[in-house]
């Protein structure tokens, strides 16, 4: 089978709902599969960006002494520091990314935190 | 015991650990970083928790890191390893201010033990021998008639010095005034102090090292020595137990003198004495690794000991499995290989990549402690180790043979092994011999004389 009968076939498979074909021509073999791998063909849209825990630690709303008024749907500016991570003594700043609403809150107040976990997503605007 | 151990380390190591903990029946907390997402550690602890990025400076070596970690898994105790915090003062001083307790000795044991000229200190008082030299800097009015009081060849070091600069190897007094003005200047420039000090220098010496433990009660226990000569660029290759250059009466000397060195020191948990000895058969101090190491698995081949157990035990304050004396028995032989990431073939560079193969070796008299499994892709930040290679048998002759056939079936494809270059040490007739030193690799390695026609 040559390339051209090849590309003409494939075609034609996505055009119907089989999933795999195998043709057969004397001694000629070929098994054609789609790649249904849902990674492959569906990849979830998603234009949220999500907001990485700088540290591991234990995950404040405020620093000591402040009360933290943040809730999703609320309107946040790039560089606006969302809460802090506790590492021993230390505070470690968690900012937004980017101008946006914030959309989901993943994590509560005095939770433990390991690096890289996200913490919030944020639909930039 | 403790109710948690956290290991703060990576790697085989933190493998290691984690296998005795999971005998005691204590539960485990391995810490990663960002590109060990995928080592064996994380898999086979009981917890684990992502402290920082690829970079050790950021995740294994930083202590904020670290110490939260332990708090945020309510572990009671860490575990460093050996290599990043495993001898620093600071960690082991920030774990016992934190309510950790640290496997391993205290902020005042590392910090008399970990420093050179503190060690060397510690060994005199001790009554352990150090390499003959002047205790302190040599002006050039003294120069000629301290130099014969130690004899020649003699080393000339900058007291400021570290990583071989300013160091000159003197053969004869006739040689001395030049060599020490160069020393002086070398010194001056490198260290911005051009004070130097003269020692003995031995010439291709054995490295020779006893491990040793202690607990609280004073109960301390001296293993019998490993030989580590096989070394490149300072870094062993090879380590075996026991030396073929040491006899009955030199194992309890060289025992004797760790025992008194950790006694003096007032030391609790594992360490290892190293010493240089020379070819006539005098030993001299070199320095204190108050750490597990690499090669404690052949101790544990030869001793049946869990040393990684013997630190738990130490560290909680419990006494160390044996208290019957200062020494143990000793059965067979064991052999260490360390095998590395690194192309043989192109001067030890290191090699990356995906592990495509990896099939070990098997069936008697081995073991091979490792985190790296087929498909494994070697992080490029951490050390080149894959795998340490051990084996043991009845004689030494049969251990070596162990080692040739072990290291035949030891199968990797996808990346390039040190295994060639151990199989080169097996087949030479010095390692056969036993008669190896520190200058064994650099020999075998040479260019072979080109055969006149």
């Amino acid at each position: 089978m040559d390339v051209k009968t090849l590309t003409k076939l494939t075609k034609w498979m996505e055009s119907t709902d089989l999933e795999e074909i195998t043709w057969r021509n004397g001694a000629d073999k070929i098994s054609l599969k789609l790649n249904n791998n849902p990674e492959h063909n569906h990849t979830i849209a998603s234009t949220m960006e999500p907001v990485l825990s700088p540290s591991i630690g234990l995950f404040r709303f405020a620093r000591p002494g402040k009360t933290g008024h943040l809730k999703e749907g609320a309107a946040v500016k790039n560089g606006q520091e969302l809460g802090v991570v506790e590492v021993g003594k230390d505070f470690k700043s968690i900012t937004a990314p980017s101008n946006g609403l914030l959309k989901i809150i993943s994590i509560e107040e005095g939770k433990p935190v390991e690096y890289g976990q996200p913490l919030f997503f944020i639909e930039p605007r | 015991m403790f109710k948690k151990v956290l290991i703060a380390n990576r790697g085989e190591i933190a493998v290691r650990v984690i296998r005795t903990l999971r005998e005691l029946n204590v539960p485990s907390v391995a810490v990663y970083s960002e590109a060990d997402r995928s080592s064996l550690h994380v898999r086979l602890a009981d917890e684990a928790v992502c402290i920082g990025p690829a970079m050790a400076k950021e995740s294994y070596l930083s202590i904020p890191a670290i110490i939260s970690a332990a708090k945020v898994t309510g572990a009671d105790a860490v575990h460093p390893g050996y290599g990043f915090l495993s001898e620093n003062a600071d960690f082991s001083a920030a774990c016992r201010d934190n309510g950790i307790t640290f496997i391993g000795p205290s902020p005042k044991s590392i910090q008399q033990l970990g420093h050179k000229s503190e060690a060397r200190k510690m060994a005199v008082k001790a009554g352990v021998p150090v390499t003959p030299g002047t205790k302190d800097c040599v002006n050039k009015k003294d120069a000629k008639k301290e130099a014969e009081k130690i004899g020649f060849p003699l080393m000339i070091k900058a007291a400021a010095g570290g990583g071989g600069k300013g160091i000159r190897i003197v053969r004869e007094a006739s040689q001395l005034e030049k060599e020490m003005t160069m020393a002086s200047s070398e010194a001056q420039a490198a260290f911005g102090n051009g004070e130097v000090y003269f020692e003995k220098y031995i010439e291709l010496p054995r490295h020779i090292e006893v491990q040793f433990a202690r607990d609280t009660h004073g109960n301390v226990i001296a293993f019998p020595e490993r030989d580590c000569s096989i070394q490149r660029r300072h870094q062993k290759l090879v380590e075996e137990t026991p030396s073929p250059a040491v006899d009955k009466k030199l194992r309890a000397k060289l025992e004797k003198a760790a025992v008194d060195l950790a006694e003096a020191a007032n030391y609790v948990g594992v360490g290892t004495v190293e010493f240089l000895l020379t070819q006539q058969g005098e030993f001299y101090f070199m320095e204190v690794n108050t750490r597990l190491q690499v090669e404690h698995p052949v101790t544990e081949c030869v001793t049946g000991f869990d040393l990684v157990r013997e630190q738990l035990l130490a560290a909680s304050g419990e006494k160390l499995t044996y208290t019957g004396g200062h020494t143990v028995p000793l059965t067979g032989h064991s052999i260490e290989h360390r095998i590395n990431a690194e192309d043989f073939s192109r001067n030890f560079a290191p090699s990356v990549g995906r592990v495509e193969e990896w099939i070990l070796p098997g069936g008697p008299g081995l073991r091979v402690d490792t985190h790296v499994y087929g498909g494994y892709q070697l992080p490029i930040y951490y050390d080149s180790m894959l795998a340490k290679l051990i084996v043991w048998a009845h004689t030494r002759e049969m251990a070596v043979e162990r080692s040739r056939r072990a290291l035949a079936e030891f199968t990797v494809k996808g990346v390039k092994t040190t295994i060639d270059a151990h199989q080169l040490i097996v087949e030479s007739e010095g390692f056969k011999a036993g008669t190896t030193d520190t200058g064994f690799m650099e020999r075998l390695l040479a260019p072979a004389e080109p055969v006149k026609a």
